[in-house]
């Protein structure tokens, strides 16, 4: 919208110069015309630009440089050996197995519960100091450290009756930790995300759609049935891959809810079962095992290890990016577009 | 066709809730596996024999041994929370929780180990106690290192019997660690801190350093060695011992019955090779 | 079949439509999807009293000098764990300034830096930069937020920390505390480092957009009056950018906050208060925010007081949390008056 088009009268706008004739251009004012205080700005615009793309690519290159350094065909199939011997021999194979039963649990918990409340949220919302509790207490969520959400979850998962979901002590007490339990947290984890992403879908959804629908002679549970929630797919997608990714990369929450121990340990002899309610490890935990901060004092392995985790955040990111250009309904300019990303945007890497 | 696809999911989910309930109590009642936590020096040994007692029994599933250190594993047995406690310091009447039952299973070295770097030969007690407690705060000031500079001391958490042992064997009682100190929370850890620097000095069990990448110093003008562990003449010799919550009994009584078994030579060869055998 | 709106058969069978379409079976969703509300909102809720709850003893016990100084929280920890109370005092006592201290100076410091190169770098990318150099860094930023913060973690800690041990420490500065605390790298230089890179990207990102979003009339106004280029970002760019860049900076702080794993391997993992009066020492002295300071205890939950007191830490963090989603809250109702949403 240029500036012309402002005003009222349409005579007073200038006419469109002939075609092929040369527009003359004023040339753009050099900077060392401007004053000082913007010279010494627009240089340090430049210096930290500059400077944060070089660290920028520094830690991208020096991680994909390392990882690949130390990146063996051996690490995906071998399980982590024991203690004494971590940084000679042994692989990830377990940390990837539990990283991906977490993830798996985590959204499969996350999803349901999610959208259903992101639904409930948008259309019904009735009555309204409920709504608004709701909302409160998914913003804490979001907004909790995991290593609190992580000390809540080993509270509960020791309650005697819960004893199923992890081991018990021949002695009665109730061990509390698995993968039950971290898949719970980190589901408490990815719900705002879910419900965001849901709750913006729907209000961004014009009034129009709903109207057809029940002109139709729907109802308002079959219009979100079969109209609504069909329409937002792609927000949905988004918000359970956002959550994917700061379920992936949490290390408070396994350290506390998994144990320390690297190895898949099943826990009676049910197969499905047995795994869930045993302990591992995930990618991250490997990670940080493998650290100094670790007793693996294996920095190899966990650059390894790292790598890996970086190439599944990348697919993740692309994934995002397909999902949330694919959406054609832009109605509205480009502020409109940008500031409905934002919030997207900033649920990323919220971890 | 939309019935169809709904009843075909109902019946999905009604089968699946069904599969989890009755799994549930199935597997609840299945699988008594005991649960050992406590010392982080025990550690190696206990998994050890963990998993020569599943090999020797089949049938009963390996025990699951976790680290955490001696107090936390001495108070999680008092709670319920497991079913045996590792602890690598001797019971402390008035300060331990009370009904505690304490089975030694064998004995163990600790050594002060300094960075490769710092190969120092000897230390007699005084300079073991000078510099622990900081009064000796420069390695110019410590005869036969050829290192200077200021001393990098690395200690145990409280919680940790290894802390505790060391405190009685080499400073005695009224001694104390210098609160400067950097406490690491578990053997691997002192290992690995006293291993990345320099001007380190510590202290773990005498099966942490077997891996290299530290070097024990003598004590007293005695070795750290397994033989001289054995034979009682280096002085600093530890009990490791298995707590349990009143009498063991059940499998917790069957596992620790076989590990202080008279004539056992499954235990004693694995508990020989690293630390000393009492049984 | 003919599904067109106007034209189509009615749909299938009057028994069919009627158990979709009657007013009972809305009501009934509606009434499902709000018990569903109302459980989860319990179970949050009961989590966080549970949190209140067994955080009360170790604040009635101290009182409101919980947050004072007083002391070596690692001795008031050690004494815990211990289950020996320190001499003339009860097994609760505590001061946690030197965590509180050790927050705020990571957690402050690394948004104040991260907020000022932040801003100049979006400026840099949606203004100055060349297009090539902006289509290469678009997907990095985008890859470094999302990066897990162990990452971060192990990069400072094997990197970072050798480096700054090795070569920013002179023995004369380790001799000079060395009766206090010992150097090693991982301080509160290092942890301000890592922690601004951590929250660089998803600054940089949101702001960046948000001024790629400025109407070009508005830019374009600004310059056709004369004004450089520069002025016209400052003047106009930025504070149409305002929101955006201030919802960045509580997600950013709320992040550092957060942050356990990451501060436990850089930071030092010593409960110590760097006395700024120090100098430059101040920096290189190690501390142990409050999230790291869970998850460093998080094995001793079974000792009562212990228990007690990572609780009272946890509803700190918890508190603070709120209190910075309330701040983000209030600032957006502040530019709502523009007619900006963000």
């Amino acid at each position: 919208m240029a500036i012309a088009d402002l005003t009222p009268n349409a005579a007073d706008r200038a006419p469109a110069p002939p075609r092929g004739s040369v527009i003359a251009r004023a040339p753009r004012q050099r900077t060392t015309a401007w004053p000082l205080v913007d010279r010494v700005a627009y240089a340090l615009c430049w210096a930290v630009g500059v400077g944060l793309c070089l660290i920028a690519l520094a830690i991208v290159l020096f991680m994909f440089f390392k990882g690949i350094a130390y990146l063996r065909p051996h690490l995906f199939v071998e399980s982590p050996a024991p203690s004494a011997v971590q940084s000679q021999s042994g692989g990830f194979l377990d940390p990837v197995v539990g990283t991906l039963i977490v993830a798996m649990l985590g959204i499969a918990i996350a999803m349901p519960v999610g959208v259903a409340l992101g639904t409930w949220l948008a259309e019904y919302g009735r009555p309204a100091w409920l709504a608004r509790a709701v909302e409160s207490v998914i913003e804490i969520i979001a907004g909790a450290p995991s290593v609190v959400l992580a000390l809540f979850g080993l509270l509960i998962f020791s309650q005697g009756y819960l004893g199923f979901l992890s081991q018990t002590a021949a002695s009665g007490g109730v061990f509390g930790r698995s993968f039950f339990a971290a898949g719970a947290v980190m589901a408490v984890l990815a719900l705002p995300l879910v419900v965001a992403s849901t709750r913006e879908g729907l209000t961004r959804l014009p009034d129009r759609l709903r109207e057809a629908s029940y002109a139709l002679g729907r109802t308002p549970a079959t219009t979100v049935r079969r109209v609504l929630l069909p329409a937002i797919r792609p927000d949905i997608a988004t918000g359970g891959v956002l959550g994917l990714g700061r379920i992936i990369g949490d290390t408070a929450i396994i350290t506390i809810l998994l144990g320390t121990f690297l190895d898949l340990e099943k826990v009676g002899s049910v197969p499905v079962l047995g795994t869930l309610r045993g302990t591992g490890s995930t990618l991250t935990s490997y990670i940080f095992s493998n650290s100094p901060a670790g007793e693996g004092n294996a920095p190899g392995k966990a650059y390894a290890a790292a790598f890996l985790l970086l190439m599944i955040v990348l697919i993740l990111n692309g994934i995002v990016t397909w999902l949330t250009n694919r959406d054609g309904q832009s109605d509205g300019g480009g502020l409109s577009r940008a500031l409905r990303l934002l919030p997207l945007w900033s649920r990323l890497t919220w971890r | 066709m939309r019935a169809h696809r709904t009843l075909t999911h109902r019946t999905l989910i009604v089968s699946a809730v069904l599969a989890l309930a009755l799994a549930a109590p199935a597997s609840a009642v299945a699988s008594k596996r005991l649960i050992i936590d406590g010392s982080t020096s025990m550690l190696p040994l206990v998994q050890k024999l963990a998993v020569a007692y599943h090999k020797a029994f089949p049938k009963i599933p390996a025990p699951k041994v976790g680290g955490g250190q001696t107090d936390i594993g001495i108070n999680d047995v008092a709670a319920g929370r497991v079913d045996i406690g590792d602890a690598s310091r001797d019971p402390i009447p008035g300060v331990d929780p009370e009904h505690l039952v304490f089975s030694k299973i064998a004995r163990d070295g600790v050594c002060v180990i300094t960075n490769s770097a710092n190969p120092l030969p000897n230390l007699t007690q005084e300079t073991v106690q000078g510099i622990f407690t900081g009064d000796i705060r420069d390695w110019s000031q410590v005869p036969g290192s050829s290192l200077t500079g200021p001393i990098d001391l690395f200690d145990r958490e409280a919680v940790s019997g290894t802390q505790d042992a060391f405190q009685n064997i080499f400073l005695g009682e009224t001694l104390k660690i210098s609160p400067s100190a950097t406490a690491e929370s578990s053997e691997g850890l002192e290992v690995n801190a006293v291993g990345a620097q320099k001007s380190a000095i510590g202290f773990v069990s005498f099966a942490a350093t077997v891996n290299g990448g530290v070097h024990t110093v003598d004590y007293q003008g005695i070795p750290c060695t397994l033989a001289n562990a054995k034979s009682g003449q280096y002085g600093g010799v530890r009990n490791f011992w298995m707590v349990t919550k009143r009498e063991p009994k059940g499998e917790a009584a069957k596992f620790i019955d076989w590990i202080v078994k008279p004539g056992n030579l499954t235990v004693r060869k694995i508990v020989s090779s690293l630390w000393i055998a009492i049984h | 079949m003919d599904r067109h709106p106007l034209t189509a058969a009615p749909s299938r069978g009057p028994s069919r439509t009627r158990r979709w379409a009657t007013g009972r079976t809305d009501q009934r969703v509606e009434r499902t999807l709000g018990a569903l509300a109302v459980t989860v909102l319990i179970l949050i809720g009961a989590m966080l009293v549970t949190v209140f709850v067994k955080a009360w003893p170790s604040f009635s016990h101290n009182g409101l000098s919980w947050f004072g100084p007083g002391g070596d929280v690692d001795s008031q920890l050690r004494a815990m764990q211990e289950v020996k109370a320190l001499p003339g005092h009860s097994i609760y006592y505590f001061r946690g300034w030197p965590l509180i201290w050790g927050t705020l100076l990571t957690t402050v410091s690394a948004v104040l830096i991260a907020l000022v190169v932040s801003t100049l770098a979006a400026v840099f990318l949606t203004e100055f930069a060349p297009s090539a150099v902006r289509r290469t860094l678009d997907p990095v930023i985008r890859l470094l937020a999302g990066v897990p913060s162990v990452i971060y973690g192990l990069i400072g800690i094997l990197v970072l920390v050798p480096f700054i041990n090795n070569h920013l420490i002179s023995e004369s500065r380790r001799a000079s505390v060395g009766y206090v605390v010992q150097l090693n790298g991982a301080d509160v230089m290092t942890a301000t480092l890592i922690l601004t890179v951590m929250i660089l990207p998803i600054m940089v990102a949101i702001s960046a957009n948000a001024l790629a979003a400025v109407p070009a009339a508005w830019r374009e106004g600004s310059l056709a009056l004369g004004v450089n280029r520069w002025r016209t970002i400052w003047r106009v760019s930025l504070q149409t950018a305002r929101p955006a860049i201030v919802a960045a900076t509580v997600l950013a702080t709320a992040r550092a906050l957060g942050e356990a794993v990451m501060l436990a391997m850089v930071a030092g993992g010593r409960g110590f208060a760097p006395n700024l009066l120090d100098g430059l020492t101040a920096l290189f002295e190690p501390v142990r925010p409050l999230a790291a300071t869970i998850f460093q205890n998080s094995e001793g939950l079974t000792i009562a007081a212990l228990a007690h007191t990572i609780y009272a830490i946890g509803a700190v963090l918890l508190v603070s949390a709120a209190m910075l989603s309330l701040a983000g809250w209030a600032a957006k109702q502040r530019f709502k008056r523009y007619g900006v949403r963000a």
